[in-house]
């Protein structure tokens, strides 16, 4: 008895001009954010590790997952503006419908910000464990970072710490950073990789990482740390691991 | 008392904060960073007491002391009653005073705000500028940050929580008139110890005021921390004062559930900032035991941490945004059901949204703390909880959209903002969310990605929100309108000067640029020129919003008692206001969103006299609109009948 | 503007119990944001203590404050406000010489031991630069001193009020409010105590 009532109703509901009008914009604006969606991760440029592939992984999946809401929030208010708006500088006569609430449509909102809700914190914590496993593995190298004002050093404990004020790394092997600071706080940052973690005097705090890519990347303070934190910055330079030898051979390493 | 006014008040200050110098340099060493830091202290603590005797504040306390009550007379008087143009300038206690007067001090500290976001955009319109020192720099980022902070945390509740919730919930006044003006005119003091940070050596920190980044800066710092006790001191009794006059002073009738939308915005803001502002002045209090004693606070070689000053601040630091945020969204829910010409959509779920982030607000803090290797273990859920607040704040969408769908949308000033406040704040939400992830934001912290973040939110929502007010109760607070023309041109350059500034500082965050630098890669030449560019179209069209505030105040057509036909109190008491507000104070028989209903809500037969004054008194000075408010008050004293709701 | 009203008049007198009732609701309040400074001390000294950062909380070698000092000087604070109560329930019950002298009292017994807690802010075994442990006492002293000071100013208009007889069995709801205050900077004194009981850091681990 009550679904062909409901289906009946449906019918009527989606051959309503407002109804109609609303999802031809949605489906115009979603088409276009979700267009829009493969920007951001462009502007971040090419990644050189797993991890800041996941995370542009992630920016390009919560935009296309944004889109439809934020296209149907916009699409409310342009055709609302566009059909019912009322010029000049006395107040309309006539006062609009007096809808004091919508259970279904209140509730269906709800569900759906729930949901979306629920999707972000599952990717989150699966993207977590996924990033941290360079953390893990059995043949990470170790590399300690110092911050001061305004410089960065890296030491490498494994190799006779050998002292650098630019970072070198071999490809794809894992890497551990102790990073810690003399004076303030700074933030050890390497763009291209995707990681940061605070350089705090009197604690050793850990990131990692996989180096995927050869080139030279950028390493930039991302706290503001005095005077000259704009310069704070140097080279990580991704090399092959006969290149890494040699270099450290070069500068009075083990080799 | 009775000739003590804002120039006593600023001499009491000058020769309080001589006095303390003096004494400082007679019995301090002053030749180490610790004795010119006591010394910058105790000068700028005698200023603020000298200040605040200067203006009168202690009189009343010391009269209570001594057993001598104010009497009736002396109420009349701090009343500012028949005192002209002068109460503006006394510690007065009615509260549309005390409302005009923050509005004023808040325009201050926007302006001064928005010329030193001019002076950091100059420097970063080309990469290697060079138009300000690092050092200039870093201090313009600091004092812009906090300038802007303080202005936005008070330009909702201040101006229009002080002059409007008390009208809006037919009261006479605020329950604590003089702590009200007490915590105006600590205001007043606070703004030049702020800004006396510039000439002390200047902010090196930002508005964050990381340690120890603090606790080796210049005296300026000094003034930092004197100036966010006195802030904080002032923040508690607002909040105390605004948040008692809401719960015991509503009329008769106003049940929670009748009570305006921007009255729980306002509760949500100011309860929110009692305990959240005195663990701010908690974190500066031991900055200053650190930097004037030698304490080991924030200091790791002596036992002390940076993550406690990082914990204590982001305590404060996350309810503050939504002190600031509410509010001003509440205000726009508040005016988008009197120009949609509807109700206010699903009035329950719009109070349970502002409760849920409020609930969820003081649970979060540490997701500003992602990176900082405090607590790794904890990043997960301090995710859960951040991103929980996403569902309250979809819930004000809902809330809007509902209002606004199928109404009649009348296109004034404060409508467009709530249409500015869609577009932006649902960039500001959803960037929100790729910064509560937690692997997006250990790339994307520290980047300019948050700073335009934050400005969306902050500045898209929150100062959106808070023109809206403006443009919206503007005719109630001066009596008169304000011009469209220059109103409209303002909106469209600083809403399009807005976002192009910030889409483009994102661009600059996501490519790899650090927030707070002084010159950067030329890799991000485009988007700092073309967000420099933008601000300055910000920059033209806030100062034509200034000439159309200034310029109507003074010449601006009379306003009629409710020229947008709401149904909220305060648009049936006259222009001008008279001293108390109400002659007879009003019972409150529905809701103010009875939009549509017709005769429906007017049942209750009016007493003759009282509801004569009234009309009368509404219809007032120059007899224009007849307020539909009348609708949802009848005015006479006894108890509400039973049947008083359909 | 004009402020003239009709018939009524332009400043409005309210019933004074209305008043007391919502002045109970702004005190609650008050205590609520100085509670909230308090605690941001009190989870200063615990998370400071917690951390232990280069094992430097106590410095090595470093003398510590007598507990028992602590919890006298608490026990003086609540001292005066047992007082007080006494006096509040004179007033209660119609007897102002009872408001008068315990009152008195209680702001003497407040003063001796602000004394005290200048005493012991002064003879401390350590300075404050010492450790963080140091910085910390020193802080939570003087935030105790403050709050006596504040209290006794009260407490004295109170006294003198009642002197006055301004206080009646039937008003008296300032009186009460006072107490309300003083109870709580009681709580804050014994919290404070019990804070600085716990000394040596349990995070001694390498």
């Amino acid at each position: 008895m009550t679904a062909p009532t409901f289906g009946a109703r449906a019918r009527a509901w989606s051959r309503r001009a407002e109804v109609r009008g609303v999802f031809l914009i949605w489906v115009v604006l979603t088409a276009l954010l979700c267009l829009f969606s493969f920007v951001p991760a462009r502007l971040m440029g090419a990644p050189a590790s797993p991890t800041k592939q996941a995370v542009e992984t992630t920016m390009t999946l919560f935009t296309l997952a944004a889109s439809p809401v934020a296209a149907f929030v916009w699409a409310i208010a342009i055709y609302s503006l566009v059909r019912w708006r009322h010029r000049g500088k006395q107040a309309p006569t006539e006062d609009g419908p007096a809808i004091r609430t919508n259970t279904p449509a209140s509730a269906l909102w709800v569900v759906v910000s729930s949901v979306l809700c629920l999707f972000l914190l599952v990717w989150g914590f699966v993207e977590v464990q996924a990033v941290a496993t360079s953390a893990s593995a059995s043949d990470a190298m170790v590399v300690d970072v110092t911050g001061q004002q305004w410089v960065w050093t890296f030491s490498y404990p494994q190799e006779g710490n050998l002292e650098s004020d630019q970072l070198y790394l071999p490809v794809n092997r894992p890497v551990i950073f102790h990073v810690t600071s003399k004076d303030v706080i700074h933030s050890f940052w390497v763009v291209q990789m995707g990681i940061k973690v605070d350089a705090n005097p009197g604690e050793t705090t850990q990131t990692s990482v996989t180096p995927d890519r050869l080139g030279r990347f950028d390493i930039r303070c991302a706290e503001l740390c005095g005077l000259l934190h704009a310069d704070m910055e140097t080279s990580v330079h991704v090399v092959s691991p006969t290149d890494f030898r040699s270099w450290l051979r070069s500068n009075g390493g083990p080799g | 008392m009775r000739r003590l006014n804002v120039g006593t008040a600023v001499a009491g200050g000058l020769i309080g904060g001589s006095i303390a110098w003096f004494l400082a340099h007679q019995f301090l060493a002053t030749d180490n960073p610790s004795g010119s830091n006591q010394v910058t202290i105790l000068t700028m603590v005698g200023w603020a007491i000298g200040f605040m005797i200067g203006i009168g504040a202690f009189h009343g306390p010391w009269c209570w002391l001594m057993g001598r009550d104010q009497s009736h007379e002396d109420e009349k008087f701090l009343a500012g009653d028949g005192q002209g143009i002068g109460r503006y300038f006394r510690f007065t206690t009615d509260h549309k005073v005390v409302g005009i007067q923050y509005l004023v001090v808040t325009m201050v500290l926007l302006g001064v705000g928005g010329i030193l976001a001019m002076m950091i955009r100059t420097d970063l319109i080309r990469p290697d500028s060079g138009f300000l020192s690092p050092q200039v720099y870093n201090s313009v980022v600091g004092l812009h940050g906090l300038t802007m902070i303080i202005a936005t945390i008070i330009m909702v509740t201040g101006p229009f929580g002080n002059f409007i919730v008390p009208i809006m919930i037919g009261a006479r006044d605020m329950a604590f008139p003089r702590l009200n003006a007490l915590s105006l005119w600590l205001i007043v003091a606070f703004v030049p110890v702020l800004f006396s940070a510039a000439v002390l050596g200047g902010i090196p920190t930002g508005w964050s005021g990381y340690a120890p980044l603090s606790d080796q800066a210049p005296p300026g710092m000094d003034a930092y921390l004197t100036a966010i006790v006195i802030f904080a001191i002032s923040s508690a009794i607002a909040g105390a004062n605004i948040t008692t006059t809401i719960l015991t002073m509503r009329a008769r009738g106003m049940t929670w559930n009748r009570t305006p939308i921007f009255v729980w915005g306002t509760l949500a803001s100011v309860g929110l900032a009692i305990p959240a502002f005195p663990m701010f002045m908690g974190s500066m209090v031991l900055l200053g035991v650190d930097r004037t004693v030698g304490g080991q606070f924030y200091v790791a070689s002596g036992g002390g941490s940076p993550w406690l000053y990082a914990n204590l601040f982001w305590l404060m630091g996350h309810p503050e945004v939504y002190v600031i945020v509410i509010p001003a969204v509440a205000a726009l829910m508040e005016l988008t059901p009197v120009f949609a010409r509807k109700p206010l959509f699903n009035y329950t779920a719009a109070v349970l949204s502002i409760v849920g982030i409020v609930g969820l607000s003081i649970m979060v803090w540490a997701h500003h703390m992602y990176a900082s290797g405090w607590a790794p273990d904890l990043n997960g859920p301090f995710m859960l909880t951040t991103e929980l607040i996403s569902i309250p704040t979809g819930i004000i969408f809902l809330v809007v959209l509902g209002t606004i769908w199928r109404g009649r949308i009348w296109t004034t000033l404060p409508m467009m903002s709530t249409y500015a406040m869609l577009w932006n704040f649902i960039i500001g939400g959803v960037t929100g969310i790729y910064l509560s992830d937690v692997p997006a934001d250990y790339d994307l912290h520290g980047s300019m990605f948050v700073t335009a973040h934050f400005h969306y939110t902050l500045m898209g929502a929150g100062l959106t929100g808070a023109i809206g007010a403006l443009t919206y109760w503007f005719p109630k607070m001066t009596g008169r309108m304000l011009d469209r023309r220059a109103g409209f041109a303002s909106f469209w350059l600083v809403q399009i000067g807005f976002n192009v500034t910030f889409l483009s500082m994102f661009a600059a965050g996501l490519a790899g640029q650090p927030r707070r630098v002084e010159h950067y890669d030329s890799l991000f030449g485009v988007a700092n020129l073309v967000s420099s560019l933008g601000a300055y179209v910000i920059g033209l069209g806030m100062l034509i919003l200034l000439y159309a505030v200034v310029s109507s105040w003074r010449r601006g057509p009379l306003a009629p008692a409710n020229p947008w036909g709401s149904k909220t109190l305060e648009w049936t008491v006259p222009n001008p206001i008279p001293l108390e507000n109400f002659e007879v104070l009003p019972v409150v028989i529905a809701d103010p969103y009875g939009y549509g209903e017709g005769d429906l809500r007017v049942p209750v037969p009016r007493a003759p006299a009282p509801a004569e004054a009234v009309a009368g008194a509404a219809t007032g000075a120059d007899g224009a609109t007849t307020p539909t408010g009348a609708v949802m008050t009848r005015t006479d004293a006894p108890p509400i009948p039973e049947q008083e709701r359909p | 503007m004009s402020s003239v009203t009709i018939g009524e008049p332009a400043v409005h007198l309210e019933d004074p119990d209305k008043v007391g009732r919502r002045w109970r609701t702004g005190i609650l309040l008050l205590i609520l944001a100085d509670g909230a400074f308090v605690a941001a001390l009190l989870f200063s000294y615990f998370y400071l203590r917690g951390l232990n950062t280069e094992k430097a909380w106590v410095a090595h070698g470093q003398a510590t404050a007598s507990i028992v000092v602590g919890w006298l000087l608490a026990g003086g604070v609540v001292l005066s406000a047992a007082l007080y109560h006494w006096a509040l329930r004179g007033i209660r019950a119609g007897s102002e010489p009872r408001l008068v002298l315990g009152t008195l009292l209680a702001v003497a017994v407040l003063l001796a031991t602000a004394i005290g807690q200048v005493m012991q802010l002064t003879t401390f075994p350590f300075g404050v630069a010492d450790s963080a442990y140091s910085s910390a006492l020193y802080t939570l002293a003087g935030a105790n001193l403050f709050h006596l000071l504040l209290t006794a100013f009260l407490g004295a208009a109170m006294w003198n009020r009642g002197r006055l007889h301004i206080y009646s069995v039937t008003s008296n709801w300032q009186v009460r409010l006072v107490g309300l205050w003083w109870t709580w900077v009681a709580g804050a004194a014994v919290l404070g105590a019990f804070t600085t009981s716990f000394i040596a850091s349990p995070n001694v681990g390498g």
